[in-house]
């Protein structure tokens, strides 16, 4: 089977320089001086930089994990914490939510990087849901009813959205740095074959952690934004499933492994999905659904991967008869 | 000490349901190395096809046990023939998505036919019970953990016995030898997947007697099965069997909890997710092949 | 005179056993391997040999005995940190990293080998591609190494061991799969690598290469060391080809040389059927 597109480690290089160029576009959004299309791309924003950090561990390294909204919900409440003690800087809010969701990785990598495929997928579901229920039991973090937040004031509402696009710019770019220097290929090789990569000289479990926590970084500075921004913060929100799986599946549609894949499906999907809510109030998540099957089944190797594709319809039609029984 | 074997026996009794409900995806994890996410979906078609054929006519949950079984069955068989089969051979966050979507479009469905209310399936022997010295035992219970036990006897005989079942765990083993010696592939997936969501549908039937119904509660049922799962090994019925009782127990047990640090009130009834995730890690540390599993993967 | 000899051993293999379950895979394997030198490991299918090979490359922890280089045992020491010792190896089953390009699976290896941390990403790179050049590789050094042909891919794995800068080199069949120019070819780059003062280890099943590269000869039955010597030495010991090979296996030649010239004989008087 050929490999068509490959475009080295960091994906087609055409599809990238799309993506930085629609990145400094969403500079603009704040000037519509519309609230809700504001929130609706800061909501882009936030998948994208939570995709970043799942295409790390997921699509570069190969792990598929399904605890990401682990981080993305301490990183949530560790802002809660900072504002419940006076703290309203969100630099401080992302600094300390990067600290805390490495030093959690690290902690849990060690017995849980030790597991593969459908087991560590497993195992990191039920860290992401045994943290959430954890803090639904502190009483220290709210309990189950959570934190509200101290809101900036309407003048300053942009102030969240540049710096949801901020968390962004860095998650895609930091991907697009580490791809490329020796941290990439070490988690590809990982990815490729564990055994193979260690016979040269990579230690599998330090680099696993290394992806897991920069991974986890990524997913705590956008859930850092996010508690202020949503002003309101408790478990149910900040480790929503949607939170834990539309990363996923935006980087899928995408293309994993790649740097514009998680953005141009985070823009993609989070767009469809508020679309798909404003006109079918009800029935939205049922299309969302449809959707994810016809994409599985008509785009197995996500979108990115499309750029390079030579030959046409017939090209695409042999792609999505490779996986057949 | 009444309350340590009440404990027991409610262990034991859910398990029953819990090794049902891991049966059919343990098959399907373990013989087509396919995650079902919507396995929690077709347990819930099941309860809902039980409470359907209640309210509309009166028919018996016990009685409607092979009705949700053969609706199940033909989906998920139609499902794997029309559909998965052409991922069959994708990596495996290829047939996990799909299956998550799968799940999103089944429960979705569910919302707008039963919509969101909570339903229950009450019938003449719902609130009976009988008591064993200090034990309450629920008769409707009792009877689904007969009935759990006397559908993976069953499932046990078929795959050792039937000529189907011993093509499935003949492809299960080495798919290309299964494949040279005649079997078709696509054709025992399909009927594994049917098998799955057949069983799912018989599990979600026996669930109906016991657990409130809402479209969203399979959920909480397809991690049990995991956790099931990997406590008893991949695809084997025993494995199941004995996962799903030793996690009922576990979780009986551990719903008991209730202690105080400092200001902080623990109850293990508000950490039941906390708590059985917890021992799953565990398990998956020390026994990653579970505890009746085999050494090889 | 003993220091010299001892500081002139590379790898030193004592008493080495090796058991999976009831079966002793290898048992009481004792020898050195002198730095510079090329030994040729042979011996029947099962053996021992990839076994051997995976307990001197740390891949197996040994049941009994141990292997030591520059002094150290190898069990030791993590799988990923023996090719920072100078240990390098090529799988018999090749392993390449399928959506990587040819040069960036031999770049992974020049970025964490034993030089690695001394080299940059774009040193490595440049250090890659020498070594495909080096292996005749640079013509696919942008391509996939899942598109590599078998013989090619035998040629990567030679080329990532390369990028190691390992002073021991293991090569487990390198040359199965090789038509005769091919197996010159690899044999040419055998000795210019061990030219540069690389010590060779090889497994093959190739006769006539092992005798032309190796400067001794190991080998292995059923997970013994039976002969140890220079190539023609050993070779030509008929108890070593019995056990090599099997009593059996001698009187199968001679029976099928009798075939083979019975064969003739018949194709000379009958003439092929036109159009058959």
């Amino acid at each position: 089977m050929k490999r068509i597109g490959l475009g080295g480690i960091t994906g087609n290089p055409g599809a990238f320089a799309i993506v930085l160029g629609l990145m400094v576009l969403l500079l603009a959004v704040p000037l519509t001086h519309n609230g809700y299309v504001e929130t609706v791309f800061r909501n882009i924003l936030m998948y994208a930089a939570m995709a970043y950090g799942w295409n790390l561990i997921g699509g570069y390294t190969g792990y598929v994990s399904f605890g990401n909204v682990a981080f993305f919900g301490l990183g949530a409440y560790c802002s809660g914490v900072l504002a419940a003690h006076g703290v309203s800087n969100l630099f401080a809010y992302v600094a300390l939510a990067m600290v805390v969701c490495a030093v959690f990785a690290v902690i849990v990598g060690f017995p849980v990087l030790r597991l593969k495929g459908h087991y560590f997928g497993i195992a990191t579901l039920g860290v992401a849901l045994a943290v959430a229920d954890i803090i639904a039991n502190l009483d220290v973090l709210g309990g189950s009813s959570g934190l509200a937040m101290h809101q900036l004031d309407e003048a300053h509402f942009s102030t969240y959205y540049y710096a949801m696009w901020l968390v962004a710019l860095g998650s895609m770019l930091g991907t697009y740095f580490i791809a490329r220097s020796k941290l990439g290929y070490a988690f590809v090789a990982i990815r490729e074959n564990e055994d193979a990569a260690a016979v040269l000289g990579i230690a599998a479990t330090r680099y696993k952690i290394i992806a897991w926590a920069i991974s986890g970084m990524m997913a705590g500075s956008a859930g850092a934004i996010f508690a202020p921004a949503n002003g309101f913060i408790d478990p149910s929100i900040t480790f929503a499933v949607d939170s834990n799986v539309f990363p996923i599946v935006m980087t899928i549609l995408g293309g994993s492994g790649t740097v514009a894949g998680p953005f141009i499906g985070s823009l993609l999907l989070a767009g469809a999905n508020e679309l798909l809510q404003r006109f079918f109030v009800k029935a939205h998540t049922l299309f969302f659904g449809a959707m994810i099957v016809l994409i599985v089944l008509l785009l197995p190797r996500g979108l990115v991967w499309l750029f390079g594709l030579r030959g046409g319809v017939r090209a695409w039609i042999k792609s999505v008869q490779v996986y057949r029984a | 000490m009444h309350l340590l074997a009440q404990d027991l026996v409610n262990g034991i009794l859910a398990g029953g349901i819990l090794a049902v409900v891991a049966l059919g995806f343990s098959l399907v994890w373990g013989i087509m190395n396919i995650i079902n996410l919507a396995h929690g979906a077709f347990v819930m078609l099941g309860a809902y096809t039980t409470y359907q054929l209640f309210t509309s006519f009166h028919v018996d949950p016990f009685v409607s046990l092979p009705i949700s079984f053969v609706l199940l069955f033909v989906l998920g068989y139609l499902i794997q023939r029309l559909l998965m089969n052409w991922i069959a051979r994708a990596p495996l966050l290829t047939t996990f998505l799909f299956t998550f979507g799968l799940s999103l479009l089944v429960v979705n469905i569910a919302l707008i036919v039963w919509s969101g209310d909570t339903r229950g399936v009450t019938t003449a022997y719902s609130g009976a019970n009988f008591t064993l010295g200090d034990v309450t035992v629920p008769w409707a219970k009792l009877y689904t953990l007969l009935a759990a036990l006397a559908i993976t006897g069953t499932m046990q005989l078929w795959l050792v016995r039937s000529k189907t079942g011993r093509a499935i765990r003949a492809t299960s083993m080495d798919i290309g030898a299964a494949q040279l010696s005649g079997v078709r592939v696509t054709e025992i997936y399909a009927i594994v997947f049917g098998l799955g969501a057949g069983l799912a549908g018989v599990a979600g039937t026996l669930i109906s007697l016991s657990y409130s119904l809402h479209p969203t509660m399979g959920d909480l049922f397809l991690i049990k099965a995991f956790v099931v799962c990997v406590l008893g090994g991949l695809g084997s019925v025993q494995g199941a069997l004995i996962g799903g009782l030793v996690y009922g127990i576990v979780e009986a047990f551990a719903t008991q909890l209730d202690f105080t640090i400092g200001t902080q009130h623990i109850s293990g009834s508000g950490l039941q997710d906390a708590i059985a995730l917890i021992v799953l890690l565990i398990v998956l540390i020390v026994r990653p092949r579970g505890i009746m599993g085999k050494a090889t993967a | 005179m003993s220091a010299a000899v001892e500081s002139s051993v590379a790898l030193r293999i004592t008493d080495v056993g090796m058991r999976f379950g009831g079966l002793w895979a290898l048992s009481e394997v004792t020898f050195d391997v002198v730095r510079g030198s090329v030994v040729g490991l042979i011996g029947p299918n099962g053996s021992g040999k990839t076994t051997l090979m995976n307990v001197i490359s740390g891949v197996y922890k040994p049941t009994t005995g141990e292997v030591t280089y520059a002094g150290k045992r190898i069990a030791d020491v993590p799988t990923h940190d023996v090719c920072h010792l100078g240990i390098a190896r090529t799988f018999q089953i090749v392993k390449p990293f399928a959506s990587l390009s040819v040069r960036e699976n031999v770049a992974v290896g020049a970025m964490y080998g034993r030089e690695g941390a001394k080299r940059s990403t774009r040193a490595s790179f440049e250090r890659a591609q020498e070594l495909l050049e080096v292996v005749g590789l640079a013509r696919v050094a942008e391509r996939p190494a899942s598109d590599l042909t078998i013989p090619d891919r035998k040629r990567l794995e030679v080329a990532k061991a390369l990028a190691l800068d390992p002073d021991v080199l293991l090569l487990d069949e390198v040359m199965a799969g090789l038509n005769a120019t091919e197996v010159e070819e690899a044999l040419e780059l055998l000795r210019d690598v061990n030219k540069r003062g690389v010590t060779l280890i090889v497994v093959e099943h190739l006769m006539k290469a092992i005798v032309s590269i190796s400067t001794t000869v190991v080998v292995l039955a059923e997970g013994r060391k039976i002969a140890q010597g220079a190539p023609s030495d050993v070779l030509a010991s008929q108890q070593v080809i019995e056990a090599y090979l099997g009593s059996r296996w001698v009187k199968r030649q001679e029976q099928l040389a009798e075939i083979e010239a019975e064969r003739e004989q018949a194709k000379r008087v009958q003439p092929p059927q036109a159009g058959a």
